[in-house]
């Protein structure tokens, strides 16, 4: 809302110049954003909250002022020459639909002469924003600007019947608004009508039908109170915004519907002439009464926590016009804790209804900045995130592997979400959304991080490793549902060329090293080879948890080539993607079952093995027929060379397996060696059919 | 002359050593040899280090040491006649030996054999990762609440509009929706992405009777078209105290602490009045500016402040739909933007790059 400065003088005894203003005003609640210079003064541009429709006008921001000055306000006089001809005997209007409307006056002026406002008027108009139009139609924006009560002048002679009908909208119907569009009414559309048709949408935009012209000659000047709920769901489904719209939806003053309409008639005969009919013609069947609240010192005292002198709360309630009232036993003695005011509040403040409202009033008059500052005392200890801690020793495991973290929207492109979406899930849909590209929740962290991928390769960012603690959801029989989640993602080299080494493309094996890192916090990870539309066959795995070795709590491999593709991604890329509640439960349960073991006292002892074996022969049966002879003494076995190729005939593939032995109770002897040996080749030969090489 | 390391293999028995000039002239010999085995590495130009360590091996090894096998045939079997002569050459030439050896290991180019290390070449780097600024900011965040008692807890993104909305006294059709713009689950009606993590005071009080004292994290939505200062998702903090004694002091104090905590101590801060329906009164929080200290800049746009974020008293309306004694119980609550929290403290300008990913933003917050 822009203000002018020197209008805001016409209602308050203000000697504080313009440039002062914006502090004081921001220290009481009125933000002033600016204050610019134009042909009719000073525009400070004021930022007002919703709360407050009364500081949509000069009249209410200056009695803010006078009220933080503590300066007199000035009454506002109208005089009006009114002719004998009463108002009520020229037009008629009935309202049907009380609850949309509760008030509605309307005031007749005869013979007036439309024509271009004096420039004192358009000066003002056009310093706040507004265009002027023509001298009727400038003062009833004038009259609201000023007072802030919305009016609107019709052309009396195109009203039919001289009769204002307030109703409902019936379904259907339409009406051509001053716009010039036509626009759709539905019921619970508070529609203002003449004998025939509507002639404008009650608070929020006239009719172009009865609109005034150079050729109006009468005029019926609208006053009303529209409720504000139905203003505003009216002005949204219309998508019609107006200053009336803007102060009905937050609750005009109904008070002052008629002393408006009085000094717009004023302003009109100033500036049109005419002759105003006597009286109003005022329908306004429920007159509201005035709120009545007591302010004690005991409460504001129990919310604020640091008091307020007695002269301060008189002289702050009295300005703003809540008549204040000492009505407690103590009454007289200054500073009393029983001290209470009886208060009622101004028709233009529907915003005051409780104590705690008069306690903000006080408060914010007073000075926030006189209330010191204090720290409460802490009575229970504060608790982190269930599992914060896991999570964060699984992030510093991420940042020493030399992954960075990233954070993701997950609005996301529903077309790329469903390569990565898990089956049997709907995802989250968006009914509104900005744009097709954000217009699903992520049903797979792989949906972002496959995109943050793109966004570093297509960015010149080749060797990129990220990770990102988030969430995906989904719907589930009309209930949405949200997932942790741990996704990896990686591409490019592992190791970069330098002058100590060679440069090294990230492979599958740092993909299942990296994650094994990760997965040591909970025990231990088993990968097992799994299908996944959007990894590569082959090289793609299902991890579950080793401990019990059922939980399954992801996947990784490489991304599909076909995916990658889609994607533009001219690189492998490998991802994992994790349960994230599961794993953090997985490591508080393993860390917490972590117990020492003596160190070994006796010498460990390793023996290689080179064999050679068929392909599909995985590492895992080695192992398995190794431990299988369940050899007390053995302690770790390795695959240390793995080769094809060469000497190696195809099919076959060519294995140096390392195992370790160690004994709790002595040093191994050579007889225990070679017999541990010869069990081992044994059973490798047997099981496996392997060869020894030498 | 090398068969003077020959006889140390044998006993004086066999080397039929009868007089301690022999010993004398025995010790004296392996002297020469000693300092023999020197010189020729010395000329031959080995490190130091490897030089050291021969001579080290070969005189005074364990097993073989030249000095070792002296004492095992010589000194050992000695007779009582021979052993004093014996014991004072030993421990003549193994002080020879051991000060000979720390001489070489002291001469000034020990420590730098070959071309000096150009100091200015990279060392071998294991990349290390990084915290997203976002974590980075709230991990900062919880430190600060939780040095003053604030427990950490966490709530649905897809929210209800009634602990949306409703309950936290906007109901429906009210004006300050408007300021909110919402995105609506179509397949799961009546839910809607959450546009504050205000929606877990309710659902914290509900569950829990005073004292409260929570910050929430988590990530929030708004239907903003995105710029360098919109996005339509953005990360908050929601902080809420509730207890039988909290006032508009205490809301002061705690806020101000966590102005200084995080911006310094020198900051300064301010509350403006505001509204907002679920506090009251409201404040919009101001903290000096922490670029140019309050004498205005481009950060501040010349006011000396920076806004922070919205604040103030719980609303006792609220309370209201917890089924708390608003006459009994009074709180604040206030809910800052994590993400224009770390723009101001980096001075980034694009709020777009938090969530970019580009790894060249990333690592500029190790």
């Amino acid at each position: 809302m822009k203000i002018l400065y020197d209008w805001l003088k016409e209602f308050a005894d203000i000697t504080a110049p313009a440039a002062e203003l914006p502090s004081r005003l921001s220290m009481a609640g009125v933000s002033i954003d600016s204050v610019e210079e134009s042909a009719a003064g000073p525009v400070l541009d004021a930022e007002i909250t919703i709360n407050r429709p009364d500081l949509l006008a000069h009249a209410g921001v200056a009695r803010e002022v006078a009220a933080l000055y503590r300066v007199n306000l000035k009454p506002i006089q109208t005089k009006v020459k009114e002719s004998s001809d009463a108002a009520a005997k020229v037009a008629r209007v009935e309202i049907e639909a009380p609850d949309l409307c509760a008030r509605y006056t309307a005031r007749i002026i005869r013979g007036v002469k439309i024509q271009p406002s004096p420039e004192w008027l358009r000066q003002r108009l056009e310093a706040l924003g507004q265009s002027s139009i023509n001298n009727v139609v400038d003062v009833t924006n004038y009259v609201m600007l000023e007072l802030g009560q919305p009016l609107h002048a019709f052309d009396l002679d195109k009203l039919s019947e001289r009769r204002i009908v307030v109703r409902r909208a019936k379904p259907g119907e339409t009406m051509r608004t001053l716009d010039g569009i036509e626009r759709k009414l539905s019921k619970d559309m508070c529609l203002i009508c003449d004998a025939r048709a509507p002639v404008a949408i009650g608070g929020v935009m006239g009719g172009a039908e009865s609109e005034i012209s150079f050729s109006t000659r009468n005029l019926l000047i609208e006053s009303a109170w529209f409720d504000p709920i139905s203003v505003r769901r009216t002005s949204k489904t219309l998508g019609l915004r107006t200053e009336a719209s803007l102060r009905f939806e937050r609750g005009a003053d109904i008070e002052a519907a008629a002393f408006a309409s009085l000094r717009a008639a004023e302003l009109i005969q100033q500036l049109a002439g005419g002759e105003a009919l006597a009286g109003v013609v005022d329908v306004y069947p429920h007159p509201q009464s005035l709120c009545k609240i007591e302010l004690s010192r005991k409460e504001l005292l129990r919310v604020m926590g640091a008091d307020v002198p007695d002269r301060e709360v008189d002289e702050i309630l009295a300005a703003l016009g809540f008549a204040p009232v000492r009505v407690d036993v103590n009454r007289g003695s200054a500073g009393s804790l029983a001290a209470v005011w009886a208060c009622t509040a101004p028709s233009w403040r529907g915003d005051v209804t409780r104590e705690i409202d008069l306690i903000e009033e006080v408060a914010r008059l007073y000075g926030y900045d006189k209330f010191p500052a204090r720290l409460p005392p802490a009575k229970q200890p504060a608790a982190r995130l269930p599992h914060a801690y896991e999570e964060a020793r699984l992030r510093e495991r991420l940042v020493a592997l030399g992954y960075e973290e990233i954070v993701a929207i997950p609005l996301v492109d529903p077309e790329r979400d469903a390569i990565f979406r898990p089956a049997d899930t709907t995802a989250a849909v968006i009914g509104n959304p900005l744009s097709e590209d954000a217009s699903v929740m992520r049903t797979s962290g792989a949906t972002s991080m496959v995109s943050a991928l793109e966004w570093n390769l297509n960015h010149g960012q080749k060797n990129v490793r990220l990770f990102e603690f988030g969430k995906v959801y989904e719907v589930r029989d009309g209930k949405p549902a949200e997932t942790r989640t741990l996704s990896l993602g990686a591409t490019g080299l592992a190791r970069e060329q330098s002058i100590h080494q060679s440069a090294r493309e990230f492979s599958f094996a740092d993909l299942k090293g990296d994650v094994d890192q990760i997965l040591t916090l909970a025990g231990g990870a088993r990968w097992e080879p799994a299908r996944m539309p959007w990894l590569a066959s082959g090289f793609a795995a299902q991890l579950s948890l080793s401990p019990n070795g059922h939980l399954v709590i992801g996947a990784a491999g490489r991304l599909a080539r076909s995916v990658a593709q889609r994607f533009k991604l001219r690189q492998d890329a490998y991802l994992a993607e994790l349960r994230l509640e599961p794993l953090l439960e997985a490591i508080a349960r393993h860390s917490a079952a972590l117990r020492y073991e003596p160190l070994p006292r006796f010498p460990a002892v390793e023996r290689d093995f080179s064999l050679v074996l068929s392909d599909g022969t995985t590492f895992a049966k080695i192992e398995d027929v190794v431990r299988a002879l369940d050899i007390p003494e053995l302690r770790r076995i390795e695959a240390v060379d793995l080769f094809r190729g060469g000497q190696i005939p195809a099919g076959k593939y060519s294995l140096l397996l390392r195992v370790t032995f160690q004994s709790e109770t002595a040093t191994l002897t050579e007889s225990q060696l070679t017999d541990f040996s010869a069990r081992i080749a044994s059973a490798l030969g047997e099981k496996l059919g392997t060869s020894l090489r030498a | 002359m090398a068969d003077i390391l020959e006889k140390t293999n044998l006993t004086f028995e066999k080397l039929g050593v009868s007089s301690a000039d022999q010993i004398l002239q025995l010790f004296a010999q392996l002297q020469e040899q000693f300092d023999k085995e020197n010189r020729d590495f010395s000329a031959v130009g080995v490190r130091n280090l490897e030089h050291s360590e021969a001579l080290r091996l070969s005189w005074l090894g364990r097993k073989s040491g030249v000095l070792t096998r002296v004492a095992d045939n010589w000194l050992k079997p000695a007779t009582p006649t021979f052993k004093r002569t014996l014991g004072e050459e030993f421990n003549k030439l193994k002080k020879h030996v051991d000060s000979t050896l720390e001489e070489i290991l002291k001469s000034p180019s020990a420590d730098s054999e070959g071309p000096s290390i150009d100091l200015s070449l990279p060392g071998v780097v294991l990349p290390l990762g990084t915290e997203h600024l976002v974590h980075q900011t709230y991990e900062e965040l919880f430190r600060i609440f939780g040095s003053i008692g604030f427990s950490v807890v966490e709530g649905p993104e897809i929210e209800t509009a009634y602990y949306n909305f409703e309950a936290l006294n906007i109901p429906e059709h009210h004006p300050a929706r408007d300021n909110m713009d919402t995105f609506y689950i179509e397949n799961a009606p009546g839910y809607l992405l959450r546009t504050h993590t205000s929606p877990m005071q309710a659902r914290t009080m509900e569950k829990q009777q005073p004292p409260v004292r929570i910050v929430v994290p988590g990530k929030v939505y708004r239907r903003d078209n995105p710029d360098a200062t919109h996005s339509f998702m953005f990360h908050q903090l929601e902080g809420l105290a509730v207890d039988t004694d909290i006032t508009f002091c205490d809301f002061k104090g705690t806020i101000e602490y966590f102005a200084k905590e995080f911006f310094g101590p020198q900051t300064r801060v301010r509350l403006r009045p505001s509204y907002f329906p679920f506090t009251e009164p409201s404040a919009e929080f101001d903290a000096s500016c922490h670029v140019c200290g309050g004498a205005g800049c481009r950060t501040c746009k010349q006011s000396g402040w920076i806004e922070m974020f919205g604040a103030g008293m719980v609303n006792p309306a609220v309370y209201g739909f917890v089924n708390y004694d608003a006459k009994r119980y009074s709180g604040f609550a206030f809910g800052l933007g994590v993400d224009r929290l770390a723009m101001l403290k980096y001075g980034i300008d694009d709020l777009q790059q938090f969530f970019k990913n580009d790894v060249r933003f990333l690592r500029q917050f190790p």
